[in-house]
Parts: structure tokens; C-alpha cells; sequence
């Protein structure tokens, strides 16, 4: 095999400027798709990031329809009492979970005595939803974000777009106004304690208030919440999580509703009554998903031109290679060579060049990757702004490098099974 | 016992619906240890029966029997395996691989065919380039030495393997006078060292000269020569 490999070598620096030409063909293309897997990689796992970890989670439990009609944040879809008790009891003993953090979600007219307008708002405690959402705090440019507290009983945190629209500055009273689930009034007074920057998708231009202040200004008694949102410990377990706390739901929603099954599943009295809680992922819940597909499919796209590069160079030089060296092949088999090894031989050669030109590639790859990583290049997306670091992808490159052998093996077959069936007699008429 | 047995062999060739009869009925025995050439005008077919001999081609009729094996009925693979440890051959134009080196060209089929230890190919290697005298350009490649020279190396991978028969195809075509005299005798004495059969197809005077059998060839039919 050794000679095989030395003669395959040869012949392919017999040809210099061809093989280095060939070579550099390929392994631009592998660089290529692994410049572009990285950065892609990084600018999604950066963006869902950001979004699950600013306001999102990674995932969201609702009672169910509630995501069906969720542009209206319904009051009356709401998780009750002993729903939320038997949630708290599964999300508590989930060795997945590592925090979680319930919310009411509620529209209201926020006024300054002299505009009004519309908003959304979540009702949270804000040191369980700086444990699920850690990177909230930080999106408070303005006024109070300690992680722990940063909106207090009385407090609000306004997003930028709706404290400029109003003219609200630190420390002003601002009025919320909202209909309570039965449908009537009521209002309350807020000091502004903080103003957050926007981010893109669900959530990202609510404004704050405490938990126990939107109890009171819906009048909600008891621990009714609108969704409970959660933060993994293993990101990447996600869908394994998911699965597992669905089932764990479904379990508790099966045995409580044999003697109390309206209780277990928190409906209320009169709206199905049967209906259980139901888990959304991030990717179910924010547009992004379809960005990070499309990203996704764009590596597909990318890795599918790079299969076409490496088919076309390497079938275009074997089929040279075989063809300027019949009179060669009419040698090998005139002495005697067996037909397998001349396959071999050319099988080889192709093999060579492709692996060559994927290593040198690869390396390439994930060179201009560390440097970007080292320049560490600022970018906005959207409101977002996000900083490209990206990693270098071990499984990216291994699989560039497989699909380069295994494209080159399939171009050199072709041309090498021709070399090998060459009657020796019509290969050496050739010289 | 024969080395070499033909049969009544016929070869035609067939280009579209025209048949051409390219040696029409030959039948011939050669015993070991011979240098024969086979002489005759260009297209005569000296080099179709070269072909034959050597399993290289195959006869539209007839039998071709080589150190006691039927070649003519042997598959692909059973045949490049008889070639490689039964014939040697010497082409016209060398023939050697250009991206081996003198001393990897004679050790090719000793390492790709007959799959020799690499002791005793380092010893033949070294062995017959010391015969044909090229032991000190064994580290050149065939573009860096002259016509002559390749041809002794032709000579040297053609004898390393220890073939029973030779089969040369015009050997001296492309060398000149001095030269082609040098590469005969360097054949003839190889013969007798290694009692190997030599067969030429040639028109070179200088090669019929040293056959101690001729056999001539016109329209595809043999007839015995003067010696």
C-alpha cells in the first residue's frame, strides 16, 4: 500500500500546476464551508442566546391555547392555583431545570397624564427571572438593574421605545391601565425605575412590574400566572427536557383528573375542564427559529457546492490523469500488474488529492475562524447587538473532510475503473 | 518440452462489418533457452503474434500455449498474473514508468506483481542492473538518462522477475547504431546466463543477425527464415 501511496503522490506532483491548482480549488471550497459553518454557528447560537437568556427562556409553559391566542395575552387562559402547584412539583424534582420564573403577561394603557398608548407588559419577581433570564438585568440601560431587584413593588421598567415615545425620564409616575379577566377596570400608579433596550421577537418590547403589583392591578387572588418560563441546565438537552417534562405533565394531569381533574390541569371551572398545561420551546415561540433554519440550510447549501467542487476537480483531473497515461496503464498491465491494483493506484491519486486539499483547507478554515475569533468583530442584528466569535466547528471540519474523501473516492472511481479494465493490447497501441 | 506451443492461430480484426485476417492461420513450437526473431514487413503481423505470446491479446481461433498453461484461455486477471511471473517484455519505446526512479522501475514487478520480500528485491534489483550495467544511475529517472540507457533498464525489469520467455517488440527501433549493438548483446548474454527464450519482432538486420532462429512473416503467414 506504501507504493501505492508514493506512486499515486508522484504522479500527482508530475503534474504541478494542475494538482496545485485542483488543490486549491478544493480547498478553498472546505474553508469556505467552514468559515461559513462557524460564523453561522456563531451568529445563531449568539442570537438565541440573547433572546432565551433575555426574556424568552428556553422554554415556556402555558395552560393550553393559551400560545393559540397569545397576540391577545388572555387573562382568562391562565394557569390557577393548584396548577401551578403540581408545575412547581415537576419543574422542582427535574434534574433538567435550573430555574424557572412565573409571569403574568397582560396588555394595558400606559399613560402620562397628557398621552396614552398601548404596551405589553410581564409581571415577574425579578430574582427568579434574573435566574432564567440572566441577561435581563443587563438590558436595563437606565435606573436600577441589580439582578435581585431590578423591578420593585411599585417600580416599572419601561422598554426604550415606549419611555421616549412618552417623554417618561428615571423617577416619573407613569399610570398603567388594564381590564382584569371578568372584563372590568383598573388602574394603578408606577415610578419608572429603569428603561430597557428592545430586542427582536415575543417579549422583547415588554415593559416590567412586579408580580404581586399586577395581581393587584388585575385583581387576581390567589397565585394565578400566565406562563412559567424555563431555564435548562444543558441548553443542547433541550429537546430531551422537553420530552421528559411533557410526559411528567401529562402523567400529573392524567391522575388529578380522576377526582380533581380541573384543579390539577389549573382550568378553570366552565373552560374545558379536561385542559392540561402545555410546553413550547423557544424555537416554538420566537421568530428566529425560521432565521436560524434558513441559516442552517444556507451550511447545507454551501457544503452541497462544495460536493459539486470537489466531484468536478477531481473527476476532471483523473479523467486527465488516465487518459495522457493509457500508454503507462498498457505498461503496468502488459508486466503483469493486477487489474486491482491499478484501480488502486488511481483510486488512490483522487483520494490523495482530496484529502490533501481538505486538510490544507481545514486548516485554512479554522485559521480565518481564530482570527475572527481574536479580532472579535462588533455586529447589530436587528436591535441586537451581538459581537461574532466564532468557534472552531471540530465536527464541522471533520465532516467537510469525510465528505471531500468520500466525493473524491466516488469522482475516482470512474476514471479508475476505466484504467483497470483496459485491455493491455488497445492501452499500449496508445503510445 | 516446448516452451512456447501455437496452434493454428487465427487473428482478425473487426472494424465495423469489415473483418480483416491479421494472421491467418499459424502454428509454431518454440523450445527454451532460444533467440528467435520473427521478421517481416510493417503490418505483416509480427507484432499481432507478439501480442498473442505474450496474453496480451487474444486469438479469434486457436490455441497459444506458454510453459505449459493455455494463455489464450485464460481471464483477465489469471492473465496479467501469468505475465508477470512468466513474461518478460521489451517495447520499442521503453516504456518505463516516469515517476519511478531506474532502481523502482526494475523493482516494479517484483513489488507489484510478483509481491517479493524486500530483501530478495533489493538483491535482484541490484543484481541486474549490475548486469545490464546501470547500478550507477539507479537513483535517475527515466527522463534524466538517454535512449540506450533505458533501454538496458527495459532490459533489467523485463529479467528481474525471471521470465521463462522475453518477448521484445522492435528493441532497437529507436536506438542508434552503437547503441542497438550494445543492448543485443547485453540481451544475448542475459539469454545465456539465465537460459531465458528470446523472441524479437524486428526489421533490424543487426537483431536478425544474432537469432539463432528467424522466422519471417507475410500476410498474416509464417514461414521458417535462413537460420
Amino acid at each position: 500500500m506504501n507504493n501505492i501511496i508514493k506512486i499515486a503522490w508522484r504522479n500527482l506532483l508530475r503534474y504541478t500546476r494542475r494538482t496545485l491548482l485542483t488543490s486549491s480549488l478544493i480547498a478553498l471550497g472546505v474553508a469556505l464551508v467552514i468559515v461559513f459553518g462557524g460564523v453561522g454557528n456563531s451568529f445563531r447560537g449568539g442570537v438565541i442566546e440573547i433572546i432565551t437568556n433575555s426574556n424568552l427562556g428556553h422554554l415556556q409553559v402555558h395552560k393550553k391555547g393559551y400560545i393559540g391566542s397569545m397576540d391577545n395575552l388572555p387573562l382568562d387562559l391562565s394557569i390557577g392555583e393548584k396548577g401551578l402547584e403540581g408545575l412547581r412539583k415537576v419543574l422542582d424534582s427535574s434534574p433538567e431545570v435550573l430555574s424557572y420564573s412565573e409571569r403574568i403577561r397582560f396588555g394595558a394603557m400606559i399613560s402620562n397624564f397628557a398621552s396614552t398608548t398601548n404596551m405589553r407588559l410581564t409581571a415577574v419577581h425579578p430574582e427568579k427571572e434574573s435566574a432564567t433570564c440572566p441577561d435581563l438585568p443587563g438590558r436595563i440601560k437606565e435606573g436600577e438593574s441589580d439582578p435581585a431587584a431590578f423591578v420593585k413593588p411599585g417600580a416599572i421598567v419601561l422598554p426604550q421605545n415606549i419611555a421616549s415615545g412618552l417623554g417618561f425620564k428615571l423617577g416619573d409616575e407613569v399610570v398603567l391601565v388594564a381590564n382584569n379577566k371578568d372584563g372590568s377596570v383598573n388602574g394603578l400608579s408606577f415610578r419608572l425605575s429603569g428603561i430597557s433596550e428592545n430586542i427582536m421577537g415575543p417579549q422583547g418590547k415588554d415593559g416590567y412590574i412586579h408580580l404581586e403589583d399586577a395581581r393587584t392591578l388585575l385583581r387576581i387572588e390567589g397565585e394565578e400566572v400566565t406562563e412559567v418560563a424555563v431555564k435548562l441546565k444543558d441548553f443542547d438537552r433541550l429537546t430531551g427536557a422537553t420530552s421528559s417534562i411533557k410526559k411528567e405533565l401529562a402523567d400529573l394531569a392524567g391522575a388529578g383528573q380522576k377526582p380533581g381533574a380541573e384543579a390539577a390541569s389549573g382550568a378553570q371551572p366552565g373552560r374545558g375542564a379536561k385542559a392540561g398545561l402545555e410546553v413550547h420551546t423557544w424555537e416554538e415561540l420566537s421568530p428566529f427559529a425560521s432565521i436560524a433554519k434558513m441559516v442552517a440550510l444556507l451550511i447545507i447549501v454551501v457544503r452541497l457546492v462544495l460536493v459539486f467542487i470537489v466531484l468536478v476537480s477531481v473527476l476532471n483531473v483523473m479523467m486527465m490523469s488516465v487518459y495522457e497515461r493509457v500508454g503507462e496503464i498498457g505498461t503496468m498491465a502488459s508486466i503483469g500488474t493486477p487489474p486491482n491494483k491499478i484501480l488502486a493506484l488511481f483510486l488512490t491519486e483522487g483520494l490523495s488529492l482530496g484529502f490533501f486539499s481538505g486538510v490544507i483547507g481545514s486548516a485554512a478554515g479554522a485559521g480565518i475562524l481564530l482570527l475572527l475569533k481574536a479580532l472579535e468583530i462588533p455586529f447589530t442584528f436587528g436591535s441586537m447587538d451581538l459581537v461574532l466569535s466564532p468557534s472552531v466547528p471540530v465536527g464541522e471540519i471533520a465532516l467537510a473532510l469525510l465528505v471531500v474523501i468520500v466525493i473524491s473516492a466516488l469522482a475516482s472511481l470512474q476514471p479508475a475503473l476505466k484504467a483497470s479494465r483496459m485491455e493491455p493490447v488497445d492501452a499500449l497501441r496508445h503510445v | 518440452m516446448s516452451l512456447v506451443i501455437l496452434e493454428n492461430i487465427k487473428k482478425d480484426y473487426i472494424t465495423g462489418e469489415i473483418s480483416t485476417p491479421a494472421l491467418k492461420g499459424i502454428s509454431l513450437s518454440i523450445e527454451p533457452g532460444k533467440f528467435i526473431s520473427f521478421i517481416g514487413p510493417s503490418g505483416s503481423g509480427k507484432t499481432t503474434l507478439l501480442n498473442l505470446l505474450g496474453g496480451l491479446d487474444r486469438p479469434t481461433s486457436g490455441k497459444v500455449t506458454v510453459a505449459g498453461t493455455e494463455i489464450s484461455a485464460l481471464d483477465r486477471r489469471a492473465s496479467a498474473k501469468f505475465r508477470g511471473e512468466n513474461i518478460g517484455f521489451i517495447f520499442q519505446n521503453f516504456n518505463l514508468i516516469p515517476v519511478l526512479s531506474v532502481y523502482e522501475n526494475v523493482e516494479f514487478p517484483l513489488l507489484m506483481v510478483q509481491e517479493l520480500p524486500p530483501a530478495e528485491r533489493r538483491l535482484r534489483v541490484t543484481e541486474m542492473l549490475e548486469k545490464v550495467g546501470m547500478s550507477d544511475q539507479a537513483h535517475k529517472y527515466p527522463g534524466q538518462i538517454s535512449g540506450g540507457q533505458k533501454q538496458r533498464v527495459a532490459v533489467a525489469r523485463a529479467l528481474a522477475a525471471r521470465p521463462k520467455l522475453v518477448l521484445a517488440d522492435e528493441p532497437t527501433a529507436n536506438l542508434d547504431h552503437a547503441t542497438a549493438y550494445k543492448v543485443i548483446g547485453l540481451m544475448h548474454a542475459m539469454k545465456k546466463e539465465l537460459d531465458t527464450t528470446f523472441i524479437f519482432a524486428t526489421h533490424d538486420q543487426k537483431v536478425v543477425g544474432e537469432a539463432e532462429q528467424i522466422y519471417t512473416i507475410e500476410d498474416g503467414l509464417l514461414s521458417a527464415g535462413v537460420k
